[in-house]
């Protein structure tokens, strides 16, 4: 079977026809191939357990959406802190930026989910039914028998079974691990939107970790692609050293460089490159390719590091260097978003406040008083019970009364109250819209303070108090 | 570098832009598959929606929603006589959850007791002269759609609350008053304080 090598013209994974190309990556050892699957194994392990691990009653990640709570890692943001979603946008943009201006594609090879799911959940499904790469290769071009349906068969069954696996534990994340667990109890009538999303995360997942796989992260995916402009000539990414191995040759052969032509750094990559033609936008950064060369070296006993982890600059002979603009920059916009951003969740307050106009007009005057009245919605972000204390600030205007003020407000945990609020002044003492303050405070401690602005309206004084102007007297 | 060793080479295009030449490539087969499909879907979907009018607009199907929730409601009022009322203001539970309601929405004008209080605007819920009715029916319509005279500042609550809440309210409400008493209709019902200590000045 004689397949030609990777090239920089095509993508590997595409036949000149469109057709696809599967890539049936062989076995690789070797240091980073263990420290990957060590990450991979953890990051498993968080997905997983997060929605199991119970902080201050709630799941550690809960984002329950149907009340609008969002419980993370003990901290309870409501719908209206969603703002602070800027900031995990950003942040996880500059830190991507950062990373990747340093050490290229890492975050793609070694913490991406996609791949730690295809690389280290699927793909070992597939290594432990049809073996080796090679052997799948044999197995994918063979006639249909039996045997290779059966195989086939037990391979996509347990492809889906993981795949619902993997959709019920996102789920979880949005409607806590008892919910789902009543919900998988009931029939499917009961819940069809969750079911829904459930049943095409399912098809998704099977579909893009059983026949989609690399192409998604050489076509689809536009972080892949950002991150291939964020690096320079500094940047550290898997690299093959030209100036050793060339020109290639035999073990034996005199004047040859390092490389031997053995092929296994192209066998074992998992985007289907030849990553001795240089840096290519398929690079995922994984280092199977390292780790292959590594083996090959030690076998011929020359030194490893044929492909390595390095700077094109490096590679040219030169130095790598690691203090440059673009990293200051990156890392100076990282640090600013960072000590931003925890400002911002020091300044999120455990109640929300919101005051509205009540429905209607916007002021009243009735028995010599004039009345306006509001909408004081609180909502508790805490797990537990609480009280607030409603009162007008210190320096409202002298006359200006809360009609209930003595009137302390409970509001369930994790709950809200929509709450009246009546403003009065005698009607002598209003001299214009008044702008003042509704303060909102804790009981019994006054730990958190709130205040929102109002302004109290009336009838314009100067109609009042002219006796031509008076409607009243003009209509009598 | 190495060159490609194959024999299809991909045939590279005669234009030149900034010294970028192009091959002359097949897009993958999955890519330009879902393009027909989404050209395919547009057609359909063209048809469908703006030449013949098959899938119903966003604002049809709102209308169509809303006609059926006025529907829902209006059965639901159209069952509900003064027995059925007064039933309610003995079911403990409406009473709880009507109480609960009242305290964050009416207590601000009505009083913790009903009955109003000093200062307080709004009229006694707990004695028995009403201003717009007494029986339970003439009631809810008030808490629902707010004082006839929109200058006293009773709003309507039924879209703030929504009907089942409102009917919560009046159990609270009724639960203070005798099936069968004795009321008078007075229109010009004031704050029982101010009843007492008339104010001056009032117009």
């Amino acid at each position: 079977m004689s397949r030609s090598l990777p090239n920089l013209i095509s993508v590997t994974t595409i036949a000149p026809d469109g057709s696809r190309r599967t890539v049936q990556p062989a076995d690789v050892r070797g240091r980073y191939t263990f420290w990957r699957r060590v990450t991979a194994v953890l990051l498993l392990a968080v997905y997983i357990l997060l929605p199991w691990i119970p902080i201050n009653g709630s799941p550690a990640v809960f984002l329950d959406v149907a009340h609008r709570r969002f419980h993370i890692l003990g901290f309870v943001l409501a719908a209206e802190d969603l703002w602070l979603g800027f900031f995990l946008v950003t942040g996880v943009a500059f830190s991507l930026f950062y990373v990747s201006a340093v050490m290229g594609r890492v975050w793609c090879g070694w913490t991406c989910p996609y791949t730690v799911f295809l690389e280290h959940v699927y793909r070992r499904v597939e290594r432990w039914i049809d073996g080796d790469g090679p052997a799948r290769r044999r197995l994918e071009e063979a006639p249909l028998t039996v045997g290779k349906v059966l195989r086939r068969v037990f391979k996509h069954g347990i492809y889906l079974l993981l795949s619902a696996f993997i959709a019920h534990v996102f789920l979880s994340y949005f409607v806590s691990l008892r919910q789902l667990y009543a919900m998988m109890q009931g029939p499917p009538s009961q819940h069809w939107l969750a079911f829904g999303v459930v049943a095409f995360l399912t098809a998704s997942l099977y579909f893009a970790f059983s026949w989609f796989r690399e192409q998604f992260c050489i076509i689809l995916c536009p972080y892949g692609r950002l991150q291939s402009a964020l690096t320079d000539d500094h940047t550290v990414n898997v690299g093959y050293d030209k100036t050793r191995g060339e020109p290639r040759g035999k073990v034996n052969t005199p004047g040859a460089g390092d490389c031997i032509n053995c092929q296994r750094c192209v066998q074992v990559c998992p985007t289907g490159i030849d990553i001795r033609n240089g840096l290519q936008l398929e690079c995922i950064g994984c280092a199977a390719c390292v780790d292959a060369c590594d083996d090959i070296m030690a076998k011929v006993g020359r030194k490893p590091g044929l492909i390595r982890h390095d700077s094109l600059a490096a590679f040219k002979g030169g130095r790598t260097k690691w203090v440059r603009p673009r990293t200051v920059l990156y890392g100076l916009l990282l640090v600013c978003g960072m000590i931003v951003c925890s400002l911002s969740l020091l300044a999120v307050k455990p109640v929300g406040v919101s005051l509205n106009r009540l429905t209607g007009a916007p002021y009243f005057v009735n028995n010599g008083e004039i009345r306006n009245q509001f909408q004081l919605r609180l909502v508790n972000k805490r797990p537990q019970p609480a009280v607030y204390r409603v009162a007008l600030a210190p320096d409202a205007p002298e006359g200006l009364r809360l009609t209930d003020a003595a009137d302390a407000v409970q509001v369930p945990a994790l709950g809200e109250v929509v709450k009246t609020v009546v403003l009065t002044l005698p009607k002598d003492q209003f001299r214009g819209p008044i702008k003042t303050q509704l303060s909102i405070s804790t009981e019994p401690d006054g730990r958190t303070q709130v205040a929102r602005e109002l302004e109290f309206l009336g009838p314009d004084p100067r109609l009042q108090n002219d006796e031509y102007l008076n409607p009243q007297n003009y209509l009598r | 570098m190495s060159k490609s060793t194959e024999e299809n080479t991909p045939e590279l295009r005669p234009h030149v832009y900034d010294g970028i030449q192009e091959y002359d490539q097949k897009l993958p087969n999955w890519w330009l598959f879902t393009f027909y499909i989404a050209i395919a879907f547009f057609v359909i979907y063209w048809l469908a929606y703006y030449q013949f009018q098959l899938i119903p607009t966003d604002e049809e199907r709102m209308h169509a929603a809303m006609a059926q929730i006025d529907a829902a409601r209006l059965k639901q009022l159209e069952s509900l006589d003064d027995a059925k009322l007064w039933a309610m203001a003995k079911d403990v539970k409406a009473i709880e959850s009507g109480k609960a309601t009242y305290a964050a929405s009416c207590m601000a004008c009505h009083g913790p007791t009903l009955a109003g209080g000093p200062g307080l605007p709004g009229l006694s819920l707990a004695d028995k002269v009403w201003k717009h009715g007494g029986q339970p029916s003439e009631i809810l319509k008030v808490i629902r759609k707010g004082s006839p005279d929109v200058s006293k500042g009773m709003p309507a609550w039924e879209p703030q609350l929504g009907l089942p809440r409102v009917l919560e309210v009046l159990a609270y409400v009724l639960s203070h008053h005798q099936e069968g008493e004795t009321f008078t209709v007075d229109p010009n019902d004031k704050p029982t304080w101010m009843a007492a200590a008339p104010a001056t000045g009032a117009q």
